[in-house]
């Protein structure tokens, strides 16, 4: 059911990590695995939770749901669940599904033969998260320093975190971070317009080949990095926005708690000056 | 986990660097310069050049040069043309605006005329460079994809430098020149108008930045996973798919249910990818002119979360009458 | 070669370890707001350690017992202490001694010679900064509370306090004006924690009563009638950073930043905060600026001006000075200026042959010579 025109000889068994052929089946469009399976209890449960935190709140407005961490007092250990239980719940959950969600992309990779690149990338975004509501909360002993649930809430967190160092674009990881997202997104602008420009020609002309593709940036800029290449580049910048941003919050904090300004000293007295 | 990951090229096949595709050019102003660069052979194509350098290029350099060089020069004065102190303080040397009480009126250059200047030049580099990349698609035969990509770039610079501080009628609204100056301005910007973070567009913008991360990330993976498929000869996949693209969507489909074609995943990617700086561009050009406190604003439309009160809320003082206003506070 | 390349792996690897080890800080918390609004101030140990350290008060001189002859009685030229009794008025000067001059001693204000005399220029500063202690005491407790500060706050033991500042360009020699001659900004100022933004707000809002509020109160323009600009705000944003680094916290303690206008969200801290700027303009505008003709020449700025305060003279990177410890409860004499009494006279002795009425006056005590001084 709903299968796509070519999709029957892909079907076949093999390639799961747990569970043999016990869950080795689709429902409708999407792969279950033993993955599957996990993902969705997870889900589920997050989901009712942050529903249930959310009845317990003012408000079902989605855009001003909020389900907090625990009051700083509570240190390491489980809070009580009216106050930041839930949200450590949801956080075991998030996590939970998350890696299932990953390790169910592995198992979809060796069925399809192919290379484990996804759900490697994909592990890139969940070590940011992890770092974001797990590292950095452990390192400085409580639960309460990780990002509240909701949409507009954790935003006024990213706010006041970042005005706890004064003035957060001066912090350097920062500044690499925000160049790798900006360079990611011009890199993809870039590469979605160069195959769209070659197979959506000038009217009447032929679809181009690999020869214009390369020929228009080396006419532009002097360099084509070729197709292979920019699929490179691009998971390479992708990544490195994630990691650099994973750094760029481990580091305030644990490494430094005074404004991130005040970071610049260390170029500003370098020996070299004198 | 022992696969071939395809990260760098183990064996590079140096073949005689290729000249560029014919081109309806009256002149080809391509340079006779090309090589070919084994490091950036472990990543990309090894050929460097041949690069086009017809007028509206070599124009472009100029301008930009010129706009370069004026912000350079006038950092420099400002640390009293200190070399030592130029390089010691660069990150935090500016060319700054013109001051809010000057309007839209052109200052002395000392006095923000300069940024004018810069700002100019830099301006007509960048529109010629547009019209370099729309003519390069042109003249290949291809579709100018790019040009459009990069007007939306274009929309925010120019919002940010031009059409808002023109609306606001004043020329001091504008971006700094300057490594840290731009990011003091983007904190003061979002500290006047009530945290922009509570600007719908700016939210909206930030979704497709990282939205064009995750994309990028999904798509580049996706093709070196098929790279022992020719997943990367995109254009060939396209036209007559084969099991590179099928296998490649089917991935997608059985994850998430739903998936691109190895055509259509580009224009996912290039909408992302352009709707970044669109709607960024119009969440700033509202701000000040259409909205002054976007916080108030979200409270107004209900999209504000309140929490309960953590700490003793206490009158503005300034509001206070005289004589309770210096009553000892419990 | 991949042999190098694993080698160099493996100790970039371990340095990397070795180094975050190292660099680890550990950090206790102060959340003053609602949980996950991270309204929280981080501290690490080493940091709070320093604190204490640079925070002890030194201890207080024993109290001496009360009643005996005035001050005003027994020197000359005593305008603001005369009402203390001479036992007090040298503890209080013993005091004084050790808050601001200990190394020189009595000498930095006095000529020892003739102790009444007022031909040091610190004396006639230090009179007037005994008003302004008891003025901040009494009239200045929205900020101070019932903590309020001596000479120490500001002093520390120095004749000059750490932080003072003077008009014109920043002190920083780092700094240099802006071409465009709009004061101080485009250079690592410390006074703004190194960042990039106009580093001169102190003329402008703390000696000036410049409005240091940039954002509306409305959510459209037509409501708001807001007119200031960015660059406004940058200077505003300036200030901001010396108050923080003043106090050694971050914004969050006065502010909740999603919306830092809006005293509906703001902690009772910047009420106090709202006080303190009041405060400082008093001060020096009562205080400091008036004693400019006073101060020598090398006591005084580029541009000829009074030394002036701002909020890190008295709190010297603490949240409260002193870390909210009271020095007031031992001098008492320091809470608030009290009417100056007039020399008792001295009765004239009664006339030849004069009975004495009844009820006579008592006989008063006569001058006594200027006591050695306190060492």
């Amino acid at each position: 059911m709903a299968l796509l025109s070519f999709e029957r000889r892909y079907r076949v068994r093999g390639g799961t990590l747990i569970g043999g052929d016990l869950f080795d089946f689709w429902v409708g469009p999407f792969y279950v695995g033993f993955f599957g399976v996990t993902t969705i209890f997870f889900s589920i449960l997050g989901t009712a939770l942050i529903v249930w935190g959310a009845a317990m709140g003012p408000t079902f407005n989605p855009w001003t749901i909020n389900i907090q961490p625990p009051p700083l007092e509570y240190g390491l250990k489980f809070a009580p669940l009216r106050e930041g239980g839930i949200w450590q719940l949801v956080t075991i959950c998030a996590i939970g599904a998350f890696t299932s969600w990953a390790a169910r992309q592995a198992e979809i990779s060796r069925k399809l033969g192919m290379g484990y690149h996804i759900p490697i990338a994909y592990s890139v975004a969940i070590f940011a998260y992890i770092t974001l509501v797990v590292v950095r909360p452990i390192l400085m002993g409580a639960w309460g320093h990780g990002f509240p649930y909701g949409i507009f809430s954790h935003l006024d967190w990213v706010s006041n975190t970042g005005y706890q160092y004064l003035h957060f674009h001066y912090n350097p990881a920062h500044m690499i971070a925000v160049t790798f997202f900006f360079t990611t997104t011009l890199a993809l602008s870039m590469h979605g317009s160069l195959i769209l420009s070659a197979v959506n020609p000038q009217k009447g002309a032929a679809v181009k080949s690999a020869e214009h593709e390369d020929g228009f940036f080396r006419d532009h800029i002097g360099y084509s990095i070729g197709a292979l290449g920019i699929h490179r580049l691009g998971l390479f910048l992708a990544l490195s926005a994630g990691i650099w941003s994973a750094i760029c919050i481990i580091i305030s904090g644990p490494f430094w708690t005074k404004g991130w300004p005040e970071w610049w000293n260390v170029w500003l007295s370098l020996p070299i000056w004198n | 986990m022992a696969q071939y990951w395809n990260i760098f090229t183990q064996l590079q096949v140096a073949s005689p660097p290729h000249d560029n595709p014919a081109t309806d050019d009256p002149i080809p102003y391509r340079t006779k310069f090309k090589t070919l660069s084994k490091l950036i052979g472990w990543f990309g194509n090894a050929q460097l050049g041949p690069i086009y350098l017809g007028p509206l290029g070599i124009a472009s350099i100029a301008t930009g040069l010129i706009a370069f060089e004026v912000i350079g020069l006038n950092m420099w004065a400002s640390v009293g043309w200190s070399v030592k102190e130029f390089i010691r303080q660069l990150p935090w040397l500016a060319l700054e605006p013109p001051a809010p009480s000057n309007g839209l009126k052109f200052p002395p250059l000392a006095e923000g005329g300069w940024w004018l200047v810069a700002g100019f030049f830099l301006t007509v580099s960048i529109l010629l460079w547009w019209l370099r990349t729309y003519r390069r698609a042109k003249a290949l035969g291809m579709g100018t994809h790019l040009a459009w990509a990069f007007a939306a770039a274009i929309w925010l610079y120019l919002v940010l430098g031009f059409f808002r501080p023109l609306l606001m009628g004043s020329w001091g609204e504008a971006v700094p020149f300057g490594i840290f100056p731009h990011l003091d301005w983007t904190a003061a910007l979002s500290i006047r108008y009530g945290n922009l973070f509570y600007n719908p567009f700016h939210a909206l913008s930030i979704v497709f930045l990282y939205g064009s991360t995750l994309l990028f990330a999904m798509h580049g993976a996706t093709v070196l996973a098929l790279s022992h498929l020719g997943g990367e000869r995109e254009i060939g996949q396209i036209v007559d798919r084969g099991t590179a693209a099928e296998r490649g969507g089917l991935f997608w489909r059985w994850t998430m249910g739903f998936n691109a074609t190895f055509e259509s995943i580009h224009r996912w990617a290039w909408w992302f990818a352009v709707l970044c700086p669109l709607t960024g561009g119009i969440g700033i050009l509202l701000t000040g002119t259409a909205v002054d406190n976007w916080y108030l604003w979200a409270v107004k439309h209900d999209f504000a979360p309140q929490y309960p009160a953590a700490y003793q809320i206490l009158p503005d003082p300034a509001k206070l009458p005289e004589n309770a206003r210096f009553e000892v506070q419990p | 070669m991949t042999f190098t390349i694993k080698l160099t792996g493996v100790i970039v690897t371990v340095l990397l370890v070795m180094g975050t080890v190292l660099a680890f800080k550990k950090t206790s918390a102060y959340q003053h707001g609602y949980p996950g609004t991270a309204m929280d101030l981080v501290q690490s140990d080493a940091e709070l350690a320093q604190k204490l350290k640079a925070n002890t008060v030194p201890a207080a001189l024993p109290q001496v017992p009360a009643g005996g002859p005035l001050a005003v009685d027994t020197y000359q030229n005593v305008q603001v202490l005369g009402h203390l009794s001479v036992a007090e008025f040298g503890r209080t000067m013993a005091a004084l001694t050790t808050w601001v001059s200990p190394q020189q001693g009595c000498a930095y204000c006095h000529n020892v010679a003739n102790m009444a005399s007022d031909e040091v220029y610190a004396k006639v500063v230090a009179r007037r900064m005994l008003q302004m202690t008891m003025h901040i005491n009494q009239d200045w407790q929205q900020h101070v509370k019932g903590t309020g500060v001596t000479c120490y706050t500001c002093h520390r033991g120095n004749p000059v306090p750490a932080y003072v500042w003077f008009n014109g360009p920043s002190n920083d020699p780092s700094a240099r004006p802006m071409m465009q001659g709009r004061g101080v900004q485009n250079a690592a100022a410390k006074d703004v924690g190194l960042a990039s933004l106009p580093s001169n707000a102190f003329e402008t809002f703390l000696a000036g009563n410049t409005s240091i509020r940039v954002q509306g109160n409305a959510p459209l323009p037509s409501e708001a009638n807001n007119r200031h600009s960015i660059k406004q705000t940058e200077w505003t944003y300036g200030l901001m950073m010396h108050m923080s680094n003043s106090l050694g916290v971050n914004c969050t303690y006065c502010h909740n930043t999603r919306s830092m206008g809006e005293w509906e969200t703001s902690p009772p801290q910047r009420t106090t905060a709202w006080y303190g700027i009041r405060m400082v303009r008093d001060l020096n505008n009562q205080y400091l600026t008036p004693l400019t003709d006073v101060f020598p020449a090398y006591r005084k700025g580029p541009h000829g001006d009074a030394p002036k305060l701002n909020c890190a003279t008295c709190h010297n990177n603490a949240y409260k000075p002193l870390l909210g410890v009271s020095m007031l409860k031992d001098y008492t004499v320091l809470a608030e200026a009290k009417p100056q009494p007039a020399k008792t006279p001295v009765e004239p002795p009664p006339a030849e042959g004069a009975a004495p009425t009844e009820g006579a006056a008592p006989t008063p005590a006569p001058d006594a010579p200027a006591p050695a001084p306190a060492q």
